[in-house]
């Protein structure tokens, strides 16, 4: 990690023996990422080379650690590199040199000098149950420190499906009551960055907007920029030939599996997940999870873990079922039992003309109990 | 009219009509299109929509789209029947008094009456049904529910089609749906109403055929034609009078709508 230093960043990037040439790359992939058309390229690569280095602090609550890892884990040095050093580092429980006490005072001393400058990143939900005793750092609850750090931030950057809206921890039974970052700090200004985990291309172009325009990018009704999360996957899946073609993967390694159909009946959220995974991939753009035969769980929808399951089936459970009763089934069996009504009550029917009284037959219109006058 | 009714026998022309029977026009025409309209659309779009629920044909050819036209089929046809449940709307203000709303809200105490008599009969617990021109207040209830459940799935699918086009419009009106329930619910609901309106079509094939057994009024090809044939008493009960009187004369009885204020049980 850095130190306070706010050297710019080809500064930075020299002393990593970063060249100029990887260095306009990134841009252009963040230009791309962010879709702004070319032209931009140019203020991009100028506001990268003036900015100083906003101090950023990185908190991490009930979560695995996936996110830090996806931001790490980029084999390319490019999207590693540039993230590190385009802003300055000065807290990450997981990857920074100091800790305990040493490593709070950084903590500390960035909310008292650099109020209302630096980016806080958020990973991980935060716990509001039993007063949020199920996550303390430092004897302090995760509701505590996102309070104070983060209503003390420029901005705050909520990264992954926990910090957004409660992922995988707030998933039904939810036992520690976790929230996302905006519904435990309401009214701080957040950006979503949801996907388990998130993709760190986009936020590192979340970061770049950042730069260049000093604000954030436009964002939809869950704060999620636009760029990334504004469209369906299934509108961008390289199957969806198959798909309207009519051709789906009925079994793990069948015939459509090995030929790359589309994986609709295998329960791909593809069609109502939105992301931009399939344009950025994974790994360096390498490949993402449909393009390597498995169907999309929508991780970067809202409360995925509760509402796009089971993963593996097109619809969700009906509540109060047996886990496997499928809406199809009920739907045959209610029509099973009516069928079964309506034959009995026609079995009855005729009886009934047969037995029925003279004088009850004497008009349709002469019940024993008529009501009307 | 060949069905007779309390053991006459006398038919001597097609126009005959049975004796103390009095022809009577009940449908109108926006009510006989909205139905077949409804019936068609409902059968194009339960085929297509479990198909794209379930896509069971395995289509091979390099041509193939079958899904896309499944799609595109699904999405004229829904927009058919969402005609069709404007068109009954709109009639249930403007239909005669047969077809007006509250044929199908039991909000008098005569109506609640006639649906417990109703259910009384289909549970053998009468021994006749209780015949009206129009509908008998427990088929007009059911109805009410069905075009609940029929709005629904306008909703629900539009909601869902609008995840697909992003479209401004549509968004004013739907887009408060997804921030109700996830779209994978609103899936689930939408597939669920497909079963509950095949349900109802049992159902309303077999009320519709005991119906038309029990009373003999010529309540199924009165959908296609417009007018039932109804008897005295059926008349008395409705207006309080005989029009036609005995001679049975074809009448195009009561095509004007009363006052709705006066409309009867
Ligand atoms: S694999 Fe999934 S996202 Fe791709 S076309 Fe099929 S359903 Fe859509
Ligand atoms: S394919 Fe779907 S679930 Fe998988 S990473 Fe991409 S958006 Fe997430």
């Amino acid at each position: 990690m850095g130190s306070l230093d706010q050297q710019t960043l080809p500064a930075a990037l020299k002393a990593r023996g970063v060249s100029r040439r990887q260095f306009v790359k990134f841009c252009s992939t963040m230009v791309a990422t962010l879709a702004l058309p070319p032209r931009y390229l140019g203020a991009v690569v100028k506001a990268m080379e003036s900015a100083r280095r906003p101090v950023l602090v990185w908190l991490e609550f009930q979560d695995c650690a996936g996110n830090s890892e996806s931001m790490l884990r980029t084999s390319n040095p490019t999207v590693t590199e540039f993230v590190l050093d385009l802003l300055s580092w000065e807290y990450h429980e997981t990857i920074m040199a100091g800790a305990g006490k040493q490593a709070e005072a950084a903590l500390e001393r960035v909310v008292r000098e650099h109020k209302g400058e630096y980016i806080a990143v958020v990973e991980g939900a935060i716990p509001t149950a039993d007063d949020g005793v199920y996550c303390t750092i430092a004897g302090r609850t995760a509701l505590e420190i996102a309070r104070h750090v983060c209503s003390s931030a420029a901005a705050s950057i909520a990264v992954g499906a926990c910090a957004w809206d409660g992922g995988l921890v707030r998933a039904n039974p939810n036992p520690t009551g976790a929230v996302g970052l905006q519904e435990a700090v309401p009214g701080i200004k957040v950006v979503n960055l949801g996907g388990c985990p998130h993709n760190p291309a986009n936020t590192a172009a979340v970061l770049v907007h950042y730069l260049t325009f000093h604000e954030m990018p436009a964002l939809d009704q869950y704060n999620r920029p636009l760029f990334a999360y504004g469209n369906i996957i299934h509108d961008q899946c390289e199957r969806r030939a198959h798909y309207d073609a009519g051709r789906y993967v009925e079994e793990w390694g069948d015939e459509g599996h090995r030929k790359g159909w589309c994986l609709y009946k295998m329960g791909c959220k593809g069609p109502e997940a939105t992301f931009n995974c399939p344009v950025v991939r994974w790994n360096d753009g390498t490949s993402w999870p449909v393009k390597s035969g498995h169907g999309c769980i929508a991780c970067a929808s809202h409360r995925f873990w509760d509402n796009k399951s089971p993963f593996y089936k097109r619809l969700p459970q009906v509540p109060g079922f047996g886990v496997d009763v499928t809406a199809e089934k009920i739907g045959w069996v209610a029509l099973g039992a009516m069928a079964g009504a309506a034959a009995a009550q026609a079995i009855g029917s005729t009886i009934r003309k047969k037995v029925r009284p003279p004088e009850a037959s004497e008009g349709p219109t002469k019940p024993s109990s008529s009501p009307e006058a | 009219m060949t069905e007779m009714h309390g053991g006459s026998r006398q038919i001597s022309g097609p126009y005959q009509l049975a004796p103390g029977r009095t022809r009577i026009y009940v449908w109108e025409k926006p009510v006989r299109f909205a139905h077949w309209l409804l019936v068609l659309s409902l059968v194009v779009l339960s085929v297509t929509g479990y198909y794209i629920y379930n896509p069971f044909v395995i289509s091979r050819g390099r041509a193939a789209y079958v899904m896309g036209t499944a799609r595109f089929i699904h999405l004229v046809a829904a927009w058919a029947f969402i005609a069709a449940i404007l068109v009954r709307f709109y009639w249930f203000f403007r239909g005669n008094r047969w077809a007006r709303i509250n044929q199908f809200i039991p909000t008098r105490r005569e109506r609640w009456q006639d649906a417990v008599e109703t259910v009384k009969y289909y549970m053998f617990r009468r021994w006749n049904p209780t015949p009206r021109i129009g509908h008998n207040a427990l088929a007009g209830a059911t109805y009410t529910l069905i075009f609940g459940i029929a709005v629904i799935e306008i909703i629900t699918g539009l909601a869902l089609y609008n995840n697909v086009v992003h479209s401004k419009c549509l968004g004013l009106l739907v887009g408060w749906v997804p921030r109700l329930a996830d779209i994978q619910w609103l899936r689930e609901i939408h597939f669920l109403v497909m079963f509950a309106l095949w349900f109802f079509f049992i159902h309303h094939m077999y009320s519709v055929l005991l119906a038309a057994s029990e009373e003999k009024n010529g309540c199924v090809e009165g959908m296609v034609s417009g007018y039932k044939f109804v008897t005295q008493a059926d008349l008395q009960r409705e207006f309080g009078t005989r029009p036609g009187g005995e001679k049975s004369e074809p009448v195009r009885a009561v095509r004007q709508t009363p006052a709705a204020g006066k409309v009867s049980g």
